[in-house]
């Protein structure tokens, strides 16, 4: 409850401030440019990585990437690249205990 | 991101073939140590590729070890590996070098000179007086003195009015500004006689000062006294004036072209050879052999200096001789044609010089006739305002 009210108020500074929600927070920004790239900011590490298939991990849930001859062509710490055929995308969100 | 890839670049980067059953662990793994990895690919379920610098690769190489996969290196690029495959080239490499030492010295010297302005100073008499000055193709740049070059040039000589030197890499620009040369004035309180300046036949005299000397239907040469800068009265004697006045005339413009009858005639038949000379500064090297296969040819030289940039000229050119095959015509021309060719030709001529058409009196055509040619003389008389004012000296 607690770390609830805190996060509030960081929401509540951050509408005044009007920061990027994605610099305040730890929620990820997806960027899907066409049908064949897609950058994903704020990223926690690589569960799985096949040709055909990409999961990451982030801090709010899973993201799943299906596709053909995916690859991650720019990575750095917080940032990923992937090219390639990318014919869906789905989340599995992590349930907060409140 | 391009920024990062471009850096790698430049460092050197190897294209890196990891194996193994935990290459999801080895990329996170590496990422959360900072190592930048790029162009990841997946091939088969065991296997990546994937881009690295190669200040990372001992570290890759570490964490392949924990993450139980075996590293393998497909291909070195950038420019690290590029250099290195050139060092065993020494002479290339000591070439290299020498011949951009030797661009950097051949610029300091001055390699071409160029006049601007220059429409009624003769460029080659001004070249002269240049290189005369010590501004010479093939001098250091530093031992030039240019101010001083400017300042001698534009005392000794009347006819520029301003003269300025630039150096432009290794190209001197030399621009000039030519004086209008002024007649000599002479006050209206000094005394004077107005002279013929031209061979004619006086038409009308007016004269608002002082005594006319000629009358109409006088021919004159040029220098006699027209309107004479005194004037006698009976009661005081000789007085001298400053003679005023304008006096018509007409002039004689002669042009005499001989025609022959017979003439041979060049045409191009459109057969071309090029021929390539290269020069350093005066030595000449042939590339071809000198003799065309053309026996009747026009030679049109073509110069072409070597120069980087726009302005850094090198004493090394290129000279091509464009031989063009011709073709002589006989041709026999009869008396009429002869004639009418040399008539056109004179008046042409006569042409260029006449200033108004409207002044042109009459045209006179004499010819003479011989067995292999004809000669024409056309005259044209021209109306003129001639004179000069000319100081009387006591």
């Amino acid at each position: 409850m607690r770390e609830n009210k805190r996060k509030n108020k960081i929401n509540r500074l951050d509408k005044v401030l009007e920061m990027p929600k994605e610099i305040i927070s730890n929620e990820p920004k997806i960027t899907i440019l066409g049908f064949n790239q897609m950058l994903i900011e704020n990223y926690k590490g690589i569960l799985e990585y096949q040709e055909f298939y990409i999961r990451l991990n982030t801090y709010i849930g899973i993201i799943n990437i299906n596709g053909f001859n995916l690859n991650l062509s720019e990575m750095t710490t917080d940032d990923i690249l992937i090219t390639g055929k990318i014919e869906s995308v789905d989340f599995e969100s992590i349930e907060d205990e409140e | 991101m391009y920024i990062k890839i471009l850096l790698n670049y430049i460092l050197g980067y190897v294209n890196i073939i990891v194996e193994g059953f935990f290459t999801e662990r080895f990329i996170n793994i590496c990422m959360s140590k900072n190592i930048f990895l790029f162009n990841i690919k997946r091939d088969k379920s065991s296997i990546i590729y994937a881009n690295v610098g190669i200040h990372d690769f001992k570290n890759v190489i570490q964490i392949a070890k924990q993450t139980k996969c075996k590293v393998k290196i497909k291909k070195k690029s950038g420019l690290p590996f590029i250099f290195n495959r050139y060092r065993k080239r020494k002479i290339f490499v000591g070439a290299l070098a020498i011949i951009i030492c030797v661009v950097i010295y051949l610029s300091n010297f001055i390699w071409n000179i160029e006049i601007e302005g220059i429409d009624k100073i003769d460029s080659n008499e001004l070249m002269q007086t240049i290189n005369n000055e010590g501004l010479t193709i093939g001098k250091l740049k530093s031992k030039v003195d240019l101010k001083n070059i400017i300042n001698k040039i534009r005392l000794d000589r009347q006819d520029i009015a301003w003269i300025g030197i630039d150096l432009k890499g290794t190209n001197a620009i030399v621009k000039v500004v030519p004086a209008d040369s002024k007649p000599d004035i002479i006050k209206e309180d000094e005394y004077c006689n107005i002279i013929s300046n031209k061979d004619a036949c006086i038409i009308k005299v007016n004269a608002q000062n002082g005594t006319p000397q000629v009358k109409e239907g006088d021919i004159v040469k040029s220098g006699t006294p027209l309107i004479a800068g005194w004037m006698e009265g009976k009661y005081t004697g000789t007085r001298y004036v400053h003679a005023e006045g304008t006096i018509e005339a007409k002039v004689w413009y002669t042009h005499k072209t001989r025609v022959l009858y017979k003439q041979t005639e060049k045409t191009r038949t459109g057969n071309q050879e090029k021929k390539y000379t290269i020069n350093f500064n005066n030595f000449e090297i042939n590339l071809y052999k000198k003799l065309s296969n053309f026996e009747n040819y026009d030679t049109i030289r073509e110069q072409k200096k070597l120069k980087l940039f726009s302005n850094l000229y090198l004493p090394v050119g290129l000279t091509i001789s464009n031989n063009y095959e011709v073709v002589n015509n006989d041709i026999t021309y009869n008396q009429n044609e002869a004639k009418e060719i040399g008539i056109n030709k004179s008046k042409e001529e006569l042409d260029k010089n006449l200033q108004d058409k409207e002044n042109l009196l009459n045209t006179y055509i004499n010819t003479y006739q011989s067995d292999e040619y004809v000669d024409v003389e056309v005259i044209y008389e021209v109306k003129e305002t001639i004179g000069t004012k000319e100081k009387i000296v006591f």
